[in-house]
């Protein structure tokens, strides 16, 4: 019965000690939402309101989209619209080719995560620089993200030190996160100056007025586009929101669900190319359009990729990113992969109790809980359905159908109590891991009621 | 108005004692309550488990054993829930009509909504915590979900307010998971468990003695880590501590 | 057909329900002392706020809370500490060790201590190139919350702008909290 998920997340937690750190340091962080949200007496308001724009937005995306491309075109950009993974990465590549670049200097982007592209690039031979500390760590470390906003979040301060020891030559046994982000700092700077072609992702797409926005509190964003003449914005159709004013609600929610702070150090606008550079906009379909059609999981087009889920969650919490086997984690992940190619990722629906929390913090109201009790239903159509489980089920189904059976069940279950232990507790039973089974009524309720002795 | 008392499965077969504490507890208020006969299951564990359709049938027969009483009323948060949001869309599938959804009732729900008793008879001169159960909260609206900006309400802790002698305590995560799930419980163990131990140790801290909730499946999930790992601290269902002494 | 093309027609033949568009509506958050919440907020980031007194020098006050600053740019006339003018040099790799840059930005917003500035130098680069950054806006212009700042910036035209609230900050490594990651290590705003 074991799915990925589960072989995978009881070897976190065999780990006590670092599941203790993970589940205790992401409680932190969604506390700190919770101050946030509690401190603003419009919370569930805005909430409401960014979830309508969104369900605007989303259906509205042939006319948004078109209105976007026109404005960023006035502006000076160059609008590109890629239909897959393979086409936004050739689009890049084409990019780096015509500037005879060699360095592409790129701020956190999950959804080049999601292409491939730096693995694909890597391969055509040109240096992928990652500005995003985590990224960068992960990058010298050549591990991939484990959280969406907090990409290390499972890597201890000891190993970012040993690692850089090797890769900077910092000094050795030192782990004080001041001084090796400060190395960092130091070691990037270099590279911020001299990369030939800058990269981010973004966060919005304003129809209105053409332009992106990219939220970072490290500033490197900013710092990455500084330098060189051509700046590529690449992000999912569905960034798209239809004015500024939109703007007002999505960035009061966006940094206080994700990290806990009113607002992003960094909220930059970019509208039009430098003097004498260029300005490359790339609109990525990969999919989206496909979760158009089914409106059972259409709110996921709402994701605004704070991470909250994954804070709230008490399983992602305990079982890290790499439990999972889609690229992205949590609540929205088992979602997102289960909508992307449901046989390959369907391991991960089981990791989730279906306690609601994640659809209760989601700033965008996803119904993302309900959506895996739906998928989950859709496991059997797709011939997902562990064979021990329908089992199980069917069984259940046999029993609870057949009133007679069930009382004599219940008259028998109590015979379960004395058996010996090596009988019960055994590696069949998945309960007995870690519980005591619950001791069996001598007399059911139906029975008592049967003999009077309900008063 | 005509109360159906509903038991669900695990409650007959292992805590019979929360139905009886349930039944006392509405008679002791005077009122018309009474067990349809030979009640099994009302599916979610099939439904849980992807096997929504499974349920239908269960349905039916709940709607049948059901449908000459005004209020249906069982001491199972997450099992009334289940009625109440699956149901419907369950028995629509097969073009019937849900009524159990508009009529069904967690006990503590129709306590403290309905009957709004002003005093309780019950002492119980213990430390309590109470156990958020999620879908008690979030599907149930039995307390103030702690991820939403709305005014703290605890509908268990009123009830539990007219219980003489009794300190009501609650945990630092006030209404995490504590990793029952259902099929979950068994699909993955080890996360199950993790939670649960997490969540007992989380009401022991509290100083008190029992847990007590809503939901007698996140009680038998605790339970069963508290035997296996001898900790200082009991379960009790809700119905009991009010229904102590009668 | 082009790949526009073809995302439009797919987006177009697998739209269901067409959404109305809401209208945005609530009673957001203001304060009876924006001042003094920027402040505050600011701070909770990481930087400073400081209203010039009367009969106070502005590059008095900058020296005072900078004064180890060697290389200071501004293209502002009113700063006459300033040791170069950063639209001057032809390449921004050039501001490259520059330990205070002062900018101008257009207004403040009370709940989150962010500045809203449009690029009004020849280099982005210098907002975040400096280790310090001084930002000077009018002590009127507070809005009180992002909504009232959005309807400051619709309309108006830039090639880049950005919000800013406090020091370039990071706490990728076990969430210990790091100011100055790659952008500025400290930050003012002076309302004057």
């Amino acid at each position: 019965m074991s799915t990925k998920h589960s072989i995978a997340a009881a070897r976190f937690i065999a780990n006590r000690k670092q599941e203790a750190w993970h589940d205790e340091t992401l409680w932190m962080v969604r506390a700190k939402r919770d101050k946030m949200s509690h401190s603003l007496p419009e919370w569930e308001r805005l909430r409401e309101l960014a979830c309508d724009i969104k369900m605007y937005s989303n259906s509205h995306l042939d006319t948004l989209l078109e209105e976007f491309e026109k404005n960023a075109i006035a502006n000076g950009a160059i609008v590109h619209w890629a239909k897959d993974a393979k086409e936004h990465n050739e689009i890049v590549e084409k990019i780096l080719q015509q500037h005879n670049a060699h360095t592409l200097i790129k701020s956190k982007s999950m959804l080049t995560e999601e292409c491939g592209m730096n693995e694909y690039l890597f391969s055509k031979g040109y240096d992928i620089v990652e500005s995003d500390l985590g990224e960068r760590i992960l990058q010298w470390m050549h591990l991939h993200p484990s959280h969406i906003v907090m990409p290390a979040i499972h890597i201890k301060r000891q190993e970012v030190g040993e690692m850089m020891e090797r890769v900077l030559g910092t000094e050795k046994g030192n782990s004080d996160p001041t001084y090796l982000t400060h190395a960092v700092r130091k070691n990037m700077r270099e590279k911020f100056l001299t990369a030939d072609v800058a990269m981010t992702g973004a966060n919005f797409a304003v129809a209105s007025t053409g332009e992106i926005v990219v939220c970072t509190n490290e500033g490197n964003a900013d710092m990455g586009t500084s330098f060189p003449k051509v700046h590529i914005a690449t992000f999912g159709m569905e960034k798209i929101v239809p004015n500024q004013e939109a703007l007002g609600v999505f960035t009061r929610l966006l940094a206080r669900s994700g990290t806990g702070q009113p607002i992003t150090t960094y909220t930059s606008h970019y509208r039009k190319p430098e003097d004498g550079g260029e300005f490359h906009l790339i609109i990525v379909d990969n999919g989206r359009s496909d979760i158009l059609a089914k409106p059972d999981h259409i709110r996921t087009l709402n994701c605004i990729r704070c991470g909250e889920c994954m804070n709230t969650c008490p399983v992602y919490r305990r079982t890290g990113g790499y439990s999972y086997t889609y690229f992205i984690p949590g609540p929205i992940g088992i979602n997102l992969g289960m909508l992307k190619n449901p046989e390959e990722y369907s391991d991960n629906v089981s990791a989730c109790s279906l306690c609601l929390s994640c659809s209760n913090v989601c700033p965008v109201k996803i119904d993302l809980g309900e959506q895996i009790y739906r998928w989950r239903q859709d496991l059997d159509k797709i011939g997902k359905a562990s064979s021990e489980k329908k089992v199980m089920s069917g069984g259940m189904k046999f029993l609870m159908e057949r009133p007679a059976l069930f009382n004599t069940a219940l008259k028998f279950a109590p015979l379960v109590n004395k058996l010996p232990r090596f009988m019960i507790y055994n590696g069949l039973n998945a309960w007995g891991k870690g519980r005591e089974l619950p001791t069996f009524a001598k007399e059911s309720f139906n029975d008592m009621w049967k003999k009077n002795k309900i008063q | 108005m005509k109360i159906g008392l509903f038991i669900p499965c695990y409650i007959n077969a292992v805590y019979p004692e929360v139905g009886v504490a349930s039944y006392k507890l509405l008679k002791h208020l005077g009122l018309d309550v009474d067990y349809p006969l030979d009640q099994t299951c009302c599916g979610q564990p099939m439904a849980n488990a992807g096997f929504e359709n499974e349920s239908l049938k269960l349905a039916l027969r709940m709607e049948d054993l059901f449908k000459q009483y005004d209020y249906v009323v069982g001491p199972s948060a997450s099992c009334v829930a289940f009625v109440k949001e699956n149901h419907p869309g369950i028995l629509e599938k097969s073009g019937h009509v849900c009524l159990n959804s508009s009529k069904i009732y967690d006990i503590c729900e129709f306590l403290h909504d309905v009957v709004k008793p002003e005093e309780l008879p019950s002492v119980f001169p213990h430390k309590v915590s109470i156990h958020n159960s999620c879908h008690g909260v979030r599907e149930l609206h039995l307390s103030s979900p702690s991820e939403m900006n709305i005014p703290y309400f605890s509908k268990l802790r009123d009830l539990l307010q007219l219980v003489k002698g009794i300190e009501i305590l609650e945990p630092k995560r006030i209404d995490e998971c504590c990793g029952f799930g259902g099929m979950f419980a068994v699909e993955e163990p080890e996360v199950s468990v993790c939670m649960g131990h997490d969540k007992v140790k989380d009401h022991m801290s509290t100083g008190a003695e029992y847990i007590t909730g809503a939901d007698s499946s996140c009680l038998m999930h605790m339970q069963g880590v508290i035997e296996r790992e001898h900790l200082p601290i009991k379960t009790i269902h809700i119905t009991q501590i009010l229904a102590a002494g009668l | 057909m082009s790949s526009k093309e073809s995302i439009l027609s797919r987006i177009r033949s697998h739209t269901g329900t067409r959404y109305e568009q809401p209208e945005i509506t609530l009673d957001a958050i203001h304060y009876e002392d924006k001042t003094g919440q920027f402040s505050e907020s600011l701070k909770a980031a990481g930087g400073a706020a400081v209203v010039l007194q009367a009969g106070e020098d502005i590059n008095e006050l900058i020296r005072k809370h900078f004064p180890d600053a060697k290389r200071i740019a501004s293209n502002l006339s009113e700063i006459t500490c300033a040791t170069f003018d950063p639209d001057s040099v032809a390449d921004p790799r050039e501001l490259n060790n520059t330990d205070l840059a002062i900018v101008e930005g257009c207004f403040g917003v009370a709940e989150n201590g962010a500045v809203w500035i449009t690029q009004q130098v020849k280099h982005k680069a210098l907002y975040f190139i400096s280790t310090g950054l001084v930002i000077l806006i009018n002590k009127e212009d507070l809005v009180n919350n992002m909504h009232e700042a959005y309807q400051r910036v619709e309309g108006t035209d830039y090639k880049y702008g950005f919000f800013v609230s406090g020091p370039s900050k990071t706490a990728d490594i076990e969430q210990a909290l790091v100011f100055g990651a790659h952008g500025p290590m400290n930050v003012l705003v002076i309302l004057r």
